[in-house]
């Protein structure tokens, strides 16, 4: 999913509401008014039962069985499934697998490195965008055609420009090293393959996020700082950077997510391979239900990945929030 | 940029903003322009190496073949009906909830906005599993309720994220004056509301559209049958069905591309706003 949203997953308050009297009309005390917000609140959950019973029904109930699943000896009949005594032995099985430990650890690196590329080039596209003057929209709109670009798409053409015998990046690279080199046959360049299309389709997201998180910067910031004799470096780190943190910390969270969820790309582009070696959890979660259709033990490894991804995002916040206070006060 | 006499000619152009700019604009289309390229190319031209930048006799040969041979109009077909009816009741649900989230007393609004912010961007593999158990025992694999159902319930939560923050920047005064006019909350909400909503509800559908329109894990795994293929599906299967005919399924890539494209194009705006939704307000 393409998204980023409030600072509320960041600073304390959830969801902030604008200051209380404006929210209700009319006066808050008193029998009739009390009445009538009860009567207001109703109509409130009314309007948003449909889209909250909907979530449930279909995101949250299924999240919940999948853990039991993960539990379950699940077996697969005509038309159905029926379940079997409730075991620990698909997660043990997982969890001592190498197949699980490879992905876990692919999977690892590449959302640290892809966050980390595309927060530093997507940074250094919104300092250019910031500056462009009137260009500006145009740049912008070209910016949102590779995050538009279907995911398979995406994959499709660029394993088209990494095929071994005709791909136009393998030529390219052929005349600088002098051999054909085979990009996606080699566990190394394949796994470099899929981060240069991920930091392609991606880092547009995160610049147009931390554009905007610049143009929320106060004028005066930097004129204080031009007072104070910094120079460009100086207010960059001193001044631009502090202030896009929380922002940043958004858009890293939502790309720690996605990430680590990856699935399209290896799919289309490497298959997993050579060998497991671009094998990311989700597409071993793929395999081990759909192909071996180990249903238990497929849950196993989608139930984990959930749970080590949310792990993940709520340790970046915790450091984050830890790293803000220090800062703060300092 | 020092302020020196002003240079003349090209010069004046040469800094780094510009440069920046300009490597921005030509990683971003280069890439695109090749697929377009080579959807035109012959299928000697296409596997050229050294590759060639243009086509040196441009033929419709491929979309000819993604179009009637390989089906591939069944599939955007298929991938128009489900993003547009997702979209459409996506937005029906997320404005009343986001109605009722920005303006109605509603007890735990704050964690619900934060639960639903966590399921917007939950690891869809998760919900593989499950929802495949569920369709399979109820019958909707290979359907287009069977899309249709978990695109909805995926897309409704930053959907109602956006709708919420739009509508609370709405001014009060309004409602009020047509409560006072006695009309019931149905009434106010769809007369005096929802024509006001149009850009949070062009931002919330743009977003639905493209999220359902580039869907594949679930469209792979629930409608693997050839009638209820969507367009991402039909491409990824293209290279295990023949020998990577590049040019045929370019031809078919950019025939999914060029909706997309014209939509983003033209609500780029909505879209900028969908992505830093709250982060400007916050």
């Amino acid at each position: 999913m393409n998204a980023v949203t409030s600072s509320a997953t960041v600073s304390r308050e959830p969801a902030p509401e604008p200051a209380g009297p404006r929210n209700e009309p009319g006066p808050h005390r008193g029998g009739p008014a009390r009445a009538s917000r009860r009567r207001r609140a109703r109509t409130g959950w009314l309007f948003a039962s449909p889209a909250l019973l909907t979530i449930g029904a279909v995101t949250v109930f299924p999240v919940l069985f999948s853990v039991l699943l993960s539990f379950a000896d699940v077996r697969l009949e005509y038309g159905g499934f029926s379940f079997r005594s409730l075991t620990g032995d698909h997660y043990a099985a997982v969890l001592s697998s190498p197949e699980w430990r490879q992905a876990l650890a692919f999977t690892f690196g590449f959302t640290v490195v892809t966050v980390v590329l595309e927060l530093v080039l997507g940074t250094a596209a919104a300092l250019v965008l910031d500056r462009l003057g009137a260009a500006r929209g145009w740049v912008l709109a070209v910016l949102l055609l590779p995050w538009a670009l279907i995911n398979v798409v995406a994959a499709q053409l660029w394993g088209y420009l990494f095929n071994g015998t005709y791909g136009g990046l393998t030529w390219f690279f052929e005349q600088l090293l002098g051999h054909q080199p085979d990009i996606l046959g080699q566990p190394a360049s394949a796994m470099g393959a899929m981060v240069v299309v991920d930091v392609w389709k991606t880092t547009p997201f995160v610049a147009i996020v931390v554009l905007a998180g610049l143009m929320l910067i106060p004028d005066d910031v930097y004129e204080a700082a031009e007072i104070d004799g910094a120079g460009a470096w100086t207010t960059f780190w001193k001044v631009t950077l502090p202030q896009l943190r929380p922002i940043m910390a958004i858009a890293v969270l939502f790309r720690i997510l996605q990430a680590f969820g990856i699935f399209d790309l290896p799919f289309v582009l490497t298959q997993g391979g050579p060998g497991t070696a671009t094998q990311s959890l989700a597409i071993l979660g793929y395999k081990t239900l759909f192909q071996n259709l180990e249903i238990g033990r497929g849950a196993a490894v989608a139930t984990s990945t959930a749970v080590i991804v949310i792990g993940c995002c709520l340790l970046f916040l915790r450091l984050f929030k830890a790293q803000a206070d220090e800062g703060g006060r300092g | 940029m020092s302020r020196r006499a002003p240079a003349s000619g090209i010069r004046r152009y040469l800094n780094v903003v510009n440069l920046g700019g300009l490597a921005i604009v030509v990683l971003s289309t280069l890439p695109l322009y090749w697929m377009l390229a080579s959807s035109f190319k012959g299928p000697g031209e296409i596997s050229a190496a050294p590759p060639t930048l243009a086509p040196t006799s441009p033929t419709l040969g491929n979309y000819a073949e993604a179009f009637v041979r390989n089906g591939i109009g069944r599939y955007l077909l298929n991938s128009v009906l489900v993003a547009s009816v997702s979209t459409a009741v996506v937005l029906g649900l997320s404005f009343f909830a986001g109605y009722a989230l920005a303006r109605t007393p509603l007890r735990g609004r704050g964690p619900l906005m934060t639960v639903l912010l966590m399921l917007s961007v939950f690891p869809p593999i998760a919900l593989v599993v499950p929802l495949f158990l569920l369709e399979r025992q109820v019958g909707l694999l290979n359907s287009y309720a069977g899309l249709i159902v978990p695109y909805v319930a995926l897309n409704l939560p930053f959907a109602i994220w956006i709708m919420r923050n739009y509508l609370v920047g709405i001014p009060h005064e309004l409602e009020e004056a047509a409560t006072v006019d006695g009309a019931g909350p149905l009434r106010i909400v769809l007369t005096v509301i929802a024509p006001l909503a149009r850009p949070g509800l062009f931002t919330a559908g743009i977003f639905t559209f493209t999220a359902t329109w580039a869907e594949f894990l679930l469209a792979l795994t629930f409608n693997s049958e050839d009638g209820h293929r969507t367009v991402p599906v039909g491409i990824a299967l293209f290279t295990s069905q023949y020998t990577v005919p590049y040019g045929t399924l370019f031809a078919g890539a950019v025939a999914a591309t060029l909706p997309i494209g014209v939509l983003v194009l033209i609500f780029r705006r909505s879209i900028v706003s969908g992505m830093t939704s709250g982060a400007v307000k916050g």
